[in-house]
C-alpha cells in the first residue's frame, strides 16, 4: 500500500511537472526523459560487465531508421520508432559476433571502432542518409484533432506525455527483465562467469542478449529524439554524447537500477538549468568537468550511494531503540 | 484547465503573442500580435543563438562580444528608433554548442520567454532544428551560412556573408596577381560547413584555370592529428594548398604541420582567425602571402567611400580593447546584421518581424557591410533571401592581414555561375538535392 501511494505521488508529480515549468524548462525536460530511457539501457549492457562506446551511435541507428520509415515509406510515426527500435536491435545482433570475440578494453575498443563505422556510413551515403548534413524535416507525430481534443505534438509537453508513456512502459519492462531469472543470469555473466559457465549458462548468449535488448531501448529512445527536434545528423551521436552517457551512468551509479536515472537528472539540471541559469554560458564546461571530479572522488559509488545513506538513517529512525528495561528482561 | 488548452498547437499569432506578453508588452500583446515590440521600458531585446562553447565557439562567442560593442554605441547615440519612440537594444545569448535539439531549446527561450524581435544564428546543423520553432512563429532568423536558405523557410535571411561563395574572390585574386600558380590541392572537413565550400573551391580553381592534382581531402571533424592529412597534400608538390572552410581548431595545427614538414608554397583559406597565434607557432616568413576572406577592420580600407559598416577602424580599437587576442572572421558580422536590422526597423516604425523583412528587402538591394549588393540566391538555394556583393581578399604582409582587393560575387557568378551550380549538384549542396 506504502508503494502504491509513493509511486501515485511521483506519476502525479510527473504529470503536473511540465506546466510549473518555463517553456525553455519543458523543452529540456523533454530530452531528459529520453535520455533517461538511453542511460537505463545502457545500465542493462553493464549487468555483463562489459561497457561500450557505441551505445550512441546505436541510439542512432534507431532514429535514422525510424525517420527513413516515415520519410520514404511514410510509415506511421508510432510504428516507424517500434522498427527504428528493432532495427537498432539487429544491428547490434550483427555487431556481437565480432565484438563477443573480445572482453573488457578490448571490447570498449570494439565498440568504439564499429560504432565510427557505422557513423562514417552515415557520414559517406549522402543516399539515403543524407551525408554530413543528416536529415531534415523529419516527421513529426500526428497532431491529434478529435473534438474538444487537440494535440499537437510540437509542443514540448504534448510530446512529454508521450515520451513520458514511452519511456515509463521501456523503464518496467528493463526492470522486469533485471528481476527475472535472465536479468540474475545477467550479474552472473559478470561476477561469476567461471561459475555460470560451469553451471551451463552460454555467457556469450547472454552478452549477447544483454546487448541486443539494451541495444533495442537506445534505439527507441533515438527516435524518440529523431521525431521530436525534426532533424538528424552524424554529429548528433558522435563520441561526445557518448562521453556524456558514461559520465550520467557512472556520477549516478550503476549498482541500483535509479543509479543512472539519478545521475542523468542531477548532471542536465546541473549543466542545462542551474549554470545557465547563473549566467556561465561560457563557463559551463569548466565548473561541470570540476562537480563530476569532486563527485567521483568524494562519491566514488556514485551519487546513489547518497540515496542508500539517507534510506539507511530513515530506516535507522524508523525503528525504535529497544528500550533498556526490556533488553535486561 | 482541460485537455484543449492543455496541448493545442500555437500559431505565429498566439505564438508572438505570448511572447510580447511575457516580455510585458502589455497591450501590444494579443490584442496586436502583428506589432511585436518587446518594448519593456522601450527596451527591444535581440537574441543571439550560437555555439558559445565547443569547437565552433570561435563563430560564436566574438560575433557576441561584437554585438555588445554595437549596442553601447547604438544606446549612447539614442538608441533606435521606432515610429518617433527611442528604444535602446539588449542582446539576448543563448549556447546552443552548435547541436540543433539545443538550438531549438534556445529558439523557445528566446521567442516565447526572453521576447526577442529578431534572432542572429550561425546556421549550419542548427538550423534545422530551429527551422519548425521558425514555421511556427514567423519570427525572422538570420544565419551565416546561406546553405541553410530554402523557399521552405521564409523568416531566414543571409544578409551578412554568402558562405562560402564569396570563397571565389581569393581564388580570381591568386589567379590575376600569381598566373604562375597552376596546381592545387585541397582539405576540409567532411561537414555541413565544409563540403558546399569544397564545390565553391573547385569552381573557382576550375573558372581560374588552376587544375587540381588530387580530389580535395575530406577528414573527420573528430581529426587531431593532421600530419598524415598534410603528408598527403604534399605528396603531390602543389603550387597551392586550400584550406577550404576548416573550423579554426582545425587551420592551426593544419599550418603548424605545413610549416614543420617544409611546404613552401602558397597558401589559400576561407578564414584565418587568431593568425597573429598561428604566426608564432610557425614563422612570419611562413604565413607571409596567405590568402584569406576576413578582414581585419582597423584596414585603412574599412573606411573607404561604400563602406557601409560605420566606424570600422575605431570598432576594431574597441574590441580589441574589451577583448584582447580575441577578433575572428564573425566578430563584426552579427554586428554588421544588426545595422541593416536597426535600419529596416525604422523605415518601418516597428519590429515585427513580417515589417522588418520587408523594408529590409525592399528593392531587391541592401547596405551590406563592404557595399552595396543585391538580394540574390534563387540559382543556388531557391530563394532571393542572401545579400551579395563585394567581398574582400585579404592577405597576410609581414605578419598583418591587409585587404588586397575587393572582388565582386555576382560578376564572378555571371560569368561562371553554371561552373559552381556543377560542382554544387555534385556534392549535393544544391537546395534542392538537401534530404
Amino acid at each position: 500500500m506504502r508503494n502504491f501511494l509513493i509511486w501515485l505521488i511521483v506519476a502525479a508529480g510527473l504529470i503536473a511537472l511540465p506546466h510549473t515549468l518555463s517553456f525553455s524548462l519543458q523543452e529540456i525536460l523533454v530530452f531528459l526523459v529520453i535520455n533517461v530511457l538511453l542511460v537505463v539501457s545502457y545500465r542493462l549492457l553493464t549487468l555483463t560487465g562489459e561497457w561500450s562506446l557505441g551505445h550512441v551511435v546505436i541510439m542512432g541507428v534507431g532514429a535514422y531508421t525510424s525517420a527513413l520509415m516515415t520519410k520514404r515509406l511514410g510509415v506511421y510515426v508510432p510504428v516507424s520508432m517500434i522498427m527504428g527500435a528493432l532495427m537498432a536491435g539487429f544491428v547490434a545482433f550483427l555487431l556481437s559476433f565480432p565484438l563477443f570475440r573480445m572482453k573488457g578494453f578490448y571490447f570498449l575498443i570494439g565498440s568504439f571502432a564499429s560504432a565510427e563505422i557505422i557513423r562514417l556510413l552515415w557520414k559517406r551515403f549522402r543516399e539515403p542518409f543524407g551525408g554530413p548534413k543528416g536529415l531534415k524535416r523529419i516527421d513529426s507525430l500526428a497532431d491529434i484533432n478529435i473534438g474538444p481534443i487537440q494535440v499537437d505534438f510540437f509542443e514540448p509537453v504534448a510530446y512529454y506525455y508521450f515520451a513520458l508513456i514511452v519511456v515509463a512502459v521501456c523503464l518496467w519492462i528493463l526492470w522486469r527483465i533485471e528481476k527475472s531469472l535472465v536479468g540474475l543470469t545477467f550479474h552472473a555473466v559478470h561476477w561469476q562467469d567461471k561459475l555460470a559457465q560451469a553451471s551451463g549458462v552460454d555467457l556469450r548468449r547472454y552478452r549477447t542478449l544483454a546487448f541486443v535488448l539494451a541495444s533495442s531501448f537506445a534505439g527507441l529512445s533515438g527516435a524518440l529524439l529523431a521525431h521530436y527536434i525534426g532533424t538528424i545528423n552524424p554529429n548528433s551521436f558522435d563520441v561526445e554524447l557518448m562521453v556524456f552517457v558514461l559520465t550520467w551512468a557512472i556520477v549516478g551509479g550503476t549498482a541500483t537500477f535509479y543509479g543512472p536515472i539519478l545521475g542523468c537528472v542531477v548532471l542536465t539540471l546541473l549543466n542545462e538549468v542551474v549554470l545557465r541559469e547563473m549566467g556561465f554560458q561560457q563557463m559551463r564546461p569548466l565548473i561541470y568537468g570540476a562537480i563530476m571530479i569532486g563527485s567521483i572522488l568524494f562519491l566514488p559509488d556514485g551519487l546513489e550511494s547518497l540515496v542508500k545513506r539517507a534510506m539507511a538513517a530513515w530506516k535507522r529512525r524508523s525503528t525504535p531503540a529497544a528500550e533498556p528495561g526490556k533488553e535486561s528482561a | 484547465m482541460n485537455v484543449k488548452t492543455l496541448f493545442k498547437g500555437l500559431s505565429r499569432r498566439s505564438f508572438l503573442g505570448s511572447a510580447a506578453s511575457v516580455a510585458g508588452a502589455g497591450a501590444l500583446s494579443s490584442s496586436f500580435p502583428g506589432m511585436a515590440i518587446a518594448a519593456e521600458d522601450n527596451v527591444i531585446k535581440i537574441g543571439f543563438l550560437a555555439p558559445l562553447t565547443g569547437p565552433v565557439a570561435a563563430w560564436g562567442k566574438p560575433g557576441l562580444d561584437g554585438c555588445e560593442i554595437w549596442a553601447d554605441w547604438v544606446n549612447a547615440a539614442g538608441g533606435i528608433n521606432i515610429g518617433g519612440t527611442a528604444h535602446t537594444v539588449e542582446f539576448v545569448g543563448y549556447d546552443n554548442e552548435y547541436d540543433p535539439g539545443k538550438a531549438r531549446t534556445g529558439a523557445t527561450k528566446l521567442i516565447r520567454e526572453d521576447g526577442v524581435s529578431f534572432v542572429m544564428m550561425l546556421g549550419g546543423d542548427t538550423w534545422p532544428g530551429v527551422e519548425p520553432v521558425a514555421d511556427k512563429t514567423g519570427m525572422l532568423f538570420s544565419t551565416l551560412l546561406p546553405s541553410d536558405l530554402s523557399p521552405d523557410s521564409e523568416t531566414l535571411i543571409a544578409p551578412a556573408e554568402v558562405h562560402p561563395v564569396y570563397n571565389v574572390t581569393g581564388v580570381e585574386w591568386l589567379a590575376k596577381n600569381k598566373p604562375e600558380l597552376k596546381t592545387a590541392v585541397m582539405c576540409a572537413q567532411d561537414d555541413a560547413l565544409g563540403l558546399p565550400s569544397v564545390a565553391t573551391y573547385l569552381a573557382a580553381f576550375e573558372a581560374a584555370g588552376i587544375t587540381m592534382q588530387d580530389d580535395p581531402l575530406l577528414f573527420d571533424p573528430a581529426t587531431t592529428d593532421f600530419a598524415p592529412v598534410v603528408t598527403r597534400l604534399m605528396s603531390t608538390d602543389p603550387d597551392i594548398i586550400c584550406l577550404d572552410t576548416c573550423y579554426s581548431d582545425y587551420v592551426h595545427p593544419i599550418c603548424e604541420q605545413l610549416f614543420q614538414q617544409g611546404y613552401k608554397g602558397q597558401i589559400i583559406s576561407c578564414t584565418a582567425d587568431f593568425y597573429d597565434q598561428i604566426i608564432e607557432k610557425t614563422s612570419k616568413e611562413f604565413m607571409e602571402g596567405f590568402i584569406f576572406q576576413f578582414p581585419d577592420f582597423d584596414d585603412p580600407a574599412m573606411e573607404a567611400e561604400g563602406i557601409n559598416f560605420k566606424n570600422a577602424n575605431a570598432f576594431f580599437e574597441e574590441f580589441n580593447k574589451r577583448f584582447p587576442g580575441q577578433w575572428g572572421a564573425v566578430s563584426w558580422e552579427y554586428a554588421a546584421i544588426m545595422d541593416l536590422w536597426k535600419a529596416a526597423a525604422e523605415t518601418a516604425g516597428s519590429t515585427d518581424p513580417a515589417a522588418v523583412k520587408e523594408a529590409m528587402m525592399a528593392g531587391g538591394k541592401g547596405l551590406h557591410a563592404f557595399g552595396e549588393a543585391e538580394w540574390w540566391g534563387s540559382d543556388l538555394f531557391g530563394i532571393d533571401h542572401a545579400l551579395v556583393g563585394d567581398w574582400p581578399v585579404v592577405v597576410i604582409e609581414d605578419g598583418k592581414a591587409r585587404i588586397k582587393a575587393m572582388g565582386s560575387i555576382p560578376d564572378w557568378y555571371a560569368a561562371n555561375g553554371e561552373l559552381l551550380k556543377k560542382h554544387m549538384a555534385a556534392y549535393g549542396q544544391m537546395w534542392d538535392q538537401r534530404t
